[in-house]
């Protein structure tokens, strides 16, 4: 739950200060609520937890973008993103493998775009893919993205130093840890609608003087 | 002996600096790939023309078995049995086009080869840098037998064994076997055996890979152990022929020679061959019972055999044509491997693009039919239809087409022109128009070329390694 601080009462027209307040912990999602599935899992089951799993965001009701891989002892082994499981998902040959190359020498994205769908054309059975049943079985440890170090943030970090970690490794959320603990995720959603809020707040004061 | 395994060790060395990003190590390519005791045994040798006055610099370097031509310059480097050929370098005044600029050649431009390994190597042609115009730059580099750097500066790289770089500024790249880069500049790549791949940005990407285990036939290397395959084993059988040639200080004429045109004083020909008018013949060419028509060339490390070819055809470095009917202008790229059999002969009409590193290797006879653009591999008229096109219909594409494992996206009416253009500056470079007074190329300018030799210490520290040399005119 959002903690509204003291420094709100009184009319501010400077948005950095206001986001200083908050700090990692008021703005996570606790693990508890996070989507998360063991390891060993299929990719299947990692479809159905990200499909289920939804959090309660200021009334509205946000599905999750990631589920989490969890290993014995409660650790983060890694996380799979829609992305990710798009493309896990996608049908593999050599020919789509070479299609996919194309990239790097000089092709563009749309004649690349065009070879895919040429040769989905003449591979009917592709389409069976999704249903396969080796496709549902395939492992997440198979496609997941391994955790780095500069994937974690101490819950009592400063909002104003996450946002900044976040932009400038590039990371649409962060795994927050309490001493060795994993304890929740901060979402780059909910630190932006914080930072969306603080503005609107900043301009009503500013309206007010 | 010890200076030249330091050598050896120390260029291996900064070329798995350069590709460490590409996690690629030369080591198990070229760690005694070459028993050093046979770098001691090759003079080398260097040619002088009024064409082509000599500028060379040997230092700390061994050059066995290496040919240079121009104006050069050699430090620290390897060089086994290679041709350094500067007879097309720009010289001082000219003008360099790039883009909308017409560049002034400063000084008149040198080879430059620094830290590397070449083995069988042909550096020719130019600089096409515009960053380099005075210096065609081949340092930290390493290539494998009968490799082609033209026109193609290089830093950091390793080319495999028959790779061709053609008019392509590379850094930290490794070019795989038999693979035909031309792309004018790449840097931090890894280009998989066999792969075709002609780019110029913004106006046509050519590009098309040869099937892993078709190619395997005919080149193969594994770490530790020298390259094999056919190409190998057609060029082995043939060497005998040339180490007669490089024995010899006076070998005659062996065949009719016009006075406008040139064979080269290294090239190997045997039976019933015919040199037209405007023809030119180079160092390390093979020509067996061929005939070969007015302003026809044969580049060095190409193979001719029971063969003709009508006039005007481009055969590019390394190409090799057996049991073959070549009607006029036709050009045959690089490393092309060209294989009819006696009672099933392949004929190719008059204007065919034969790609650069394609094979045609047929135990039926097959007839490409005139004005044709052919690429790939092909071992019969099937193949056939999937790897060629008339080269009006290839013209006619607009922006983009997938045939067979070829693909296209561009201009095929820009990719065809640059091509023509290509060849017919080729004839021209190489004097195939000359016509008594005008327009002479190399098969009237080098006709004259006398040829010095020069022998690496043959004991102590420095066996093997050549001593400081400095040539002028």
């Amino acid at each position: 739950m959002i903690k509204w601080l003291e420094s709100e009462i009184r009319p501010s027209t400077s948005l950095r200060p206001l986001v200083m307040n908050y700090i990692v912990k008021d703005l996570m999602v606790p693990i508890s609520e996070y989507a998360t599935i063991p390891e060993g899992s299929t990719l299947f089951d990692a479809i159905v937890t990200l499909g289920n799993a939804k959090v309660k965001t200021s009334g509205a009701i946000v599905p999750h973008w990631l589920v989490l891989i969890m290993g014995k002892n409660k650790k983060v082994l890694g996380k799979l993103s829609q992305l990710d499981i798009l493309r896990a998902l996608a049908p593999k040959d050599a020919v789509t493998d070479r299609i996919d190359e194309m990239g790097k020498f000089g092709f563009s994205s749309h004649f690349i775009a065009r070879l895919r769908d040429e040769y989905r054309m003449k591979k009917s059975f592709l389409e069976d893919f999704y249903t396969n049943p080796a496709t549902m079985s395939m492992k997440v440890e198979d496609f997941m993205q391994t955790i780095t170090h500069t994937e974690f943030v101490d819950e009592n970090t400063t909002l104003d130093t996450a946002a900044n970690l976040m932009f400038v490794k590039n990371r649409l959320s962060l795994l927050v840890t309490c001493e060795d603990r994993f304890v929740g995720v901060l979402r780059l959603s909910d630190v932006f609608s914080t930072v969306l809020n603080t503005m609107r707040e900043v301009s009503k004061n500013l309206r007010k003087i | 002996m010890k200076e030249i395994e330091r050598l050896y060790d120390r260029i291996i060395q900064r070329v798995n600096i350069d590709l460490r990003e590409l996690e690629f190590e030369v080591n198990p390519y070229v760690q005694e790939l070459i028993p050093l005791v046979q770098m001691v045994k090759f003079y080398a040798f260097y040619g002088i023309s009024p064409h082509l006055p000599p500028h060379f610099q040997f230092c700390n370097s061994n050059l066995a078995g290496s040919y240079f031509l121009g104006r050069c310059k050699v430090t620290d480097s390897l060089l086994y049995k290679s041709d350094i050929r500067g007879d097309e370098l720009k010289k001082k005044g000219d003008l360099f086009r790039y883009l909308d600029y017409d560049m002034q050649v400063g000084d008149d431009e040198e080879i430059e080869i620094r830290n590397s390994l070449l083995i069988k190597t042909l550096v020719h042609n130019y600089s096409h840098d515009p960053e380099t115009l005075e210096k065609f730059f081949i340092t930290d580099t390493i290539s494998m037998n009968y490799a082609n750097i033209h026109g193609s500066p290089s830093s950091g790289c390793f080319l495999g064994a028959f790779a061709t770089v053609d008019l392509t500024t590379m850094r930290n790249c490794v070019i795989g076997n038999f693979s035909y880069i031309q792309a004018s500049e790449i840097s931090h790549i890894n280009i998989e055996s066999g792969t075709i791949w002609i780019r110029n940005p913004g106006r046509f990407n050519f590009f098309y890979r040869h099937n892993p285990e078709k190619i395997n036939d005919y080149i193969y290397v594994t770490p530790g152990a020298a390259p094999q395959g056919l190409f190998v084993d057609f060029i082995e059988d043939r060497k005998e022929a040339f180490q007669r040639i490089f024995d010899s200080v006076h070998i005659e004429q062996p065949v009719p020679v016009p006075n406008n045109a040139s064979l080269d004083r290294f090239a190997v020909t045997k039976g019933q061959t015919h040199i037209g008018e405007n023809v030119l013949v180079a160092q390390r060419a093979f020509l067996q019972n061929s005939w070969l028509g007015q302003g026809a060339n044969a580049q060095e490390n190409c193979f001719i055999i029971n063969s003709r070819l009508e006039g005007c055809n481009v055969t590019a470095h390394g190409a090799k044509i057996c049991e073959a009917d070549l009607g006029r202008n036709v050009f045959v790229g690089f490393n092309s491997f060209l294989r009819g059999r006696p009672d099933a002969r392949l004929s190719i009409g008059d204007d065919t693009i034969v790609m650069p590193h394609t094979i045609i290797d047929s135990k039926e006879p097959l007839e490409i039919p005139p004005g044709r653009l052919v690429w790939g591999m092909i071992r019969d008229r099937a193949d056939l239809e999937t790897n060629s096109i008339a080269i009006d219909d290839f013209s006619a594409i607009d922006s983009s087409a997938s045939i067979g494992d070829l693909f296209f996206e561009g201009s095929g009416a820009q990719f065809i022109s640059a091509f023509k253009d290509r060849i017919r500056h080729i004839l021209q470079a190489n004097g195939a128009f000359f016509n008594g007074s005008e327009q002479k190329g190399h098969a009237q300018k080098n006709q004259h070329i006398s040829f010095n030799t020069i022998q690496p210490y043959p004991e102590g520290m420095k066996k093997g390694l050549f001593p400081t040399i400095l040539i002028e005119p």
